[in-house]
């Protein structure tokens, strides 16, 4: 071989991530503020916007990455929130930290899932996770130590005034924003989100390079559904209240799909867009109904069929700048 | 030629229902070594290199890796233990660059650390001649860019055996020398490599011995002016009745 090459440069900041990651502390800072500068229904506004963000990232990395198409997330969404509002109202515990507690839940949940579903190829996979969550739905609809079908509700909230609240509010969706995306980022920056994408581009060959793409599939799976049933933790406390209905309502799925897929799949910036669609477009014309879910079925239609790399591909087209930028660029006039 | 084996295969079988794709094949490879594959379209020279990176899982027989059984492994296992390979038709992370294809087995397989990586991939692309093409996305290469890019990303690995599957289709003369004078320095570092190639040309510049197979089965195997001779290879394969 030729001379060996020594201290190859590699760029990995874009000056619109540097831009980007200005704009995240600044959105951070002013989520965290926001009980002193905003009304309670922008606040109200705010922590569904960050459930959806952290929801729909979670869906994009098991579905955009590992390749594990689940339409049963809501699973973890509804057991988180069931664990919530058992520590908290059952047991006593402090109700923000029951949060960080009902974390266990969609991880051991998470586990025979995956265990049980990993054979299963593309839509029989995801039929699966449909089964599965239909399956908790229906148990925790029969457990009356969980109220049934009834559900819960959080009364020990009442002992925290509404500033109190908000305050922690603000803070667990700033951290939920900082664990899911945050995370994502770290992670697809990493020498495991290298192989991630490699495995998102060609599952076989990765295998045939080193990766190993069980294992991998396997810790994505459950930090997603992790990732998910913090968000579900967060917004049904915020609700106060949970029922099976609700908890473990498909609508999650649906929604994770469509923000993913209008936004871009296989891409951070991808599901922050979605989110931000979605969210808007619910409050804007989310009035209007059955037309507007069908508007927003079209939309996910057309985005599937021209336009792969959803809204921010599109974007992407006009211009390479990434706000998270993941991969590796070699710094090529050092050497020939 | 040193005697260490690097690996052995003894009566490896492939079945697809019915039809029998590698049938009862034995055969060994010392360290160092370049052995040939060669035999007509559907011999079973690619399911052969299938179930020796673990893509397929065989029916029987055996294989061992350096002395330790192999058979059981899973593909990124036999990857990590030094096992590098090429698709027949290339096979690329289609998002990801040039350069993060190669990063994937140096980190993975090869479990350099990140800067060593870099420099390792770096140097690699240049061997490859696909330095100019460093950042473009593997699934932008023109096809004979995306051959040199399996050949890059299985050395990236550092593999200790080296499976080429049909790398030198549609090179030039030139490239086609280029490519050779490659892989006598990949062996000359001590990488044992398998063969599989139709341009014959190029086989025998390099390989030290060659292997013959035709409807699964092995048909031949020796050294190559031997094995060419041979009435059997040469009417199966070249088409020459006696």
């Amino acid at each position: 071989m030729t001379q060996p090459f020594q201290h190859a440069r590699v760029q990995r900041a874009t000056p619109s991530s540097r831009i980007a990651m200005s704009l995240c502390v600044i959105v951070l800072v002013g989520l965290v503020t926001m009980p002193w500068w905003a009304s309670s229904g922008n606040i109200r506004w705010a922590i569904e916007l960050s459930c959806y963000l952290a929801i729909a990232q979670m869906w994009n990395l098991l579905a955009g990455y590992a390749g594990l198409v689940s339409v049963g997330q809501q699973a973890f969404i509804g057991v988180a929130g069931y664990m919530l509002f058992v520590l908290a109202q059952n047991f006593g515990v402090n109700p923000f930290v029951a949060v960080i507690l009902s974390l266990i839940a969609p991880a051991v949940l998470a586990v025979p899932t995956y265990l049980l579903l990993r054979r299963l190829d593309g839509p029989y996979f995801a039929i699966g996770t449909w089964v599965v969550a239909e399956a908790v739905r229906l148990a925790t609809s029969n457990i009356d130590y969980l109220n049934a079908g009834a559900g819960l509700t959080l009364r020990v909230m009442t002992q925290y005034s509404q500033h109190e609240r908000e305050v922690a509010f603000v803070i667990l969706c700033a951290l939920l924003l900082v664990a899911t995306i945050g995370g994502s980022y770290w992670l697809l920056r990493s020498r495991i989100g290298l192989a991630l994408t490699a495995m998102r581009d060609n599952p076989v060959a990765a295998a045939s390079q080193g990766v190993n793409v069980g294992r991998l599939r396997f810790a994505i799976f459950i930090a997603a559904a992790v990732g998910t049933g913090f968000a579900g933790a967060i917004y049904y406390m915020a609700q106060l209240r949970i029922t099976p209905a609700a908890g473990f309502d498909p609508f999650w799925a649906s929604m994770s799909i469509f923000i993913v897929m209008v936004g871009g799949i296989g891409a951070i910036e991808g599901a922050i867009v979605g989110a931000l669609i979605y969210f808007f477009a619910d409050r804007l014309f989310g009035e209007y109904g059955s037309a507007y879910l069908i508007v927003l079925g079209l939309l996910t239609l057309i985005i599937a069929l021209y336009a792969r790399g959803g809204v921010w591909g599109l974007l992407q087209k006009l211009g390479d700048h990434p706000w998270f930028p993941v991969q590796r660029k070699l710094v090529l006039e050092d050497k020939r | 030629m040193p005697d260490r084996k690097i690996l052995v295969a003894e009566g490896l079988t492939k079945r697809f229902g019915a039809v029998t794709v590698v049938d009862d094949v034995s055969f060994s490879v010392a360290a160092g070594e370049v052995l040939g594959i060669l035999g007509p379209n559907g011999a079973g020279k690619t399911t052969l290199f299938n179930l020796i990176s673990g893509d397929l899982a065989a029916n029987g027989g055996e294989l061992s890796l350096d002395g330790s059984r192999l058979s059981a492994e899973p593909p990124y296992r036999r990857c990590q233990r030094g096992i590098g390979r090429t698709y027949q038709v290339p096979q690329p992370f289609g998002a990801m660059t040039a350069f993060e294809n190669l990063l994937v087995p140096a980190m993975m397989s090869a479990h350099l650390r990140e800067t060593e990586a870099y420099d390792h991939c770096a140097q690699v692309l240049r061997d490859c001649g696909l330095w100019d093409h460093a950042n473009t996305p593997a699934g932008s290469l023109t096809l004979l860019n995306r051959k040199r890019l399996e050949l890059a990303r299985a050395l990236a690995g550092k593999p200790k055996l080296l499976l080429l599957d049909e790398i030198a289709g549609g090179l030039t003369d030139a490239e086609g020398a280029e490519l050779v004078a490659l892989i006598r320095r990949v062996r000359d570092q001590g990488v044992t490599i398998i063969w599989i190639e139709h341009v014959l040309h190029a086989l025998m510049a390099v390989a030290d011995r060659i292997l013959v197979l035709n409807f699964g089965a092995k048909i031949a195997e020796g050294a190559p002016d031997e094995v060419m001779q041979n009435p059997e290879v040469q009417r199966v394969y070249m088409g020459i009745e006696a």
